[in-house]
């Protein structure tokens, strides 16, 4: 063994050894299901600033969206990590739809590529994230395709799922039917409009992703 | 008219990642709604939604998917039967958003709504 190969082999198991200081937390879920309203929620928190800019009209993050070394203490533990805010995932996109929002046919189409682009992004930062939220609407059925496929594929790569019900402020909010859907995973409801039940997620992050 | 075609195993057996899923967006895009009789993997549904988007369009903006039966709480049996050369339980439907306009799942049942009309 040549001597870089010896002090690589060290620094393998001095690593196995040393806690990462950093983890890369990234937010997946359909559009429209509060993933930027959550990353701003927790940057405004532990940060003072949001992330990025949210609006009615679905695939409003086209592109991936970070903020660095937010450090959430909770339940007697500090986590670092850098705040990953992905662009929704779907199975289509079609400019038309957006049109229904007011927006100019030359616009939708720019929109609509855009948000294609921001979907395979979002699919191959799969590789590198840590740990991952999976923010569900509870207003909405939540036993989707897509919804299904990235838990799955989370799983398969071993990276810790928390599942986030979010909008429970909403009267048509029924967060027990993603407990039913996915029992197998840690559901948290909140809003992250409201801040309701903030602490709780919180206290998920810091003893089960840390 | 709406063409399904129902693909067994055994076709798509003998086409290999990149080119079993540009086969089936191939198909996609001409239109046809696919019954798979080995149900696509999280990995393959992933790259699959990847392909679609590189290739949406005016005429083609994207599909709708549903994989009913497959047993996603045990991974590694599944993966302990496939490399057994054995058949997965469970089968996916696949079709082109412009014509199958929403599959709707409850754990045991696989709906489809297909057709020019609005959404139901």
């Amino acid at each position: 063994m040549g001597l870089s190969a010896l002090i690589n082999w060290f620094m393998g198991i001095t690593n196995i050894f040393k806690k990462k200081k950093t983890i890369r937390l990234g937010l997946y879920g359909a559009p429209n299901a509060g993933k930027t309203s959550l990353a701003n929620k927790i940057s405004m928190d532990w940060l003072g600033e949001p992330v990025g800019k949210v609006s009615r009209v679905p695939h409003e993050t086209r592109t991936i969206q970070q903020k660095e070394n937010v450090r959430v203490k909770a339940n007697g533990f500090e986590l670092s990590m850098n705040l990953i805010d992905m662009p929704g995932i779907a199975t289509k996109v079609d400019y038309r739809e957006f049109m229904k929002y007011g927006i100019t046919l030359e616009e939708a189409q720019k929109r609509s590529k855009e948000a294609t682009k921001g979907i395979i992004e979002a699919i191959k930062w799969l590789e590198n994230v840590d740990a991952a939220l999976v923010v569900m609407d509870a207003t909405e059925d939540p036993y989707t395709q897509v919804n299904i496929t990235l838990i799955g594929n989370l799983e398969a790569r071993n990276i810790p799922v928390i599942l986030v019900a979010n909008k429970i402020d909403l009267a048509k909010a029924k967060p027990e039917r993603i407990r039913e859907a996915y029992p197998q995973y840690p559901v948290v409801e909140i809003s992250a409009l409201t801040g309701e039940n903030m602490d709780e997620l919180y206290n998920e992050i810091t003893s089960r992703l840390r | 008219m709406i063409e399904i075609e129902f693909l067994s195993a055994a076709v798509l057996s003998q086409k290999e990642g990149k080119q079993k899923i540009d086969f089936l967006v191939a198909s996609l895009k001409k239109g046809k709604i696919l019954v798979l009789e080995e149900p696509l993997t999280h990995s393959e549904e992933t790259k699959l939604i990847e392909a679609t988007m590189k290739s949406v369009s005016e005429k083609f903006p994207g599909i709708e998917i549903g994989t009913l039966g497959r047993n996603d709480k045990n991974h590694l049996r599944e993966q302990i039967i496939r490399m057994l050369g054995g058949k997965p339980s469970g089968f996916t439907v696949i079709g082109p958003s412009k014509l199958v306009r929403q599959m709707k799942r409850d754990p045991e049942t696989l709906s489809l709504f297909a057709g020019d009309g609005q959404k139901r």
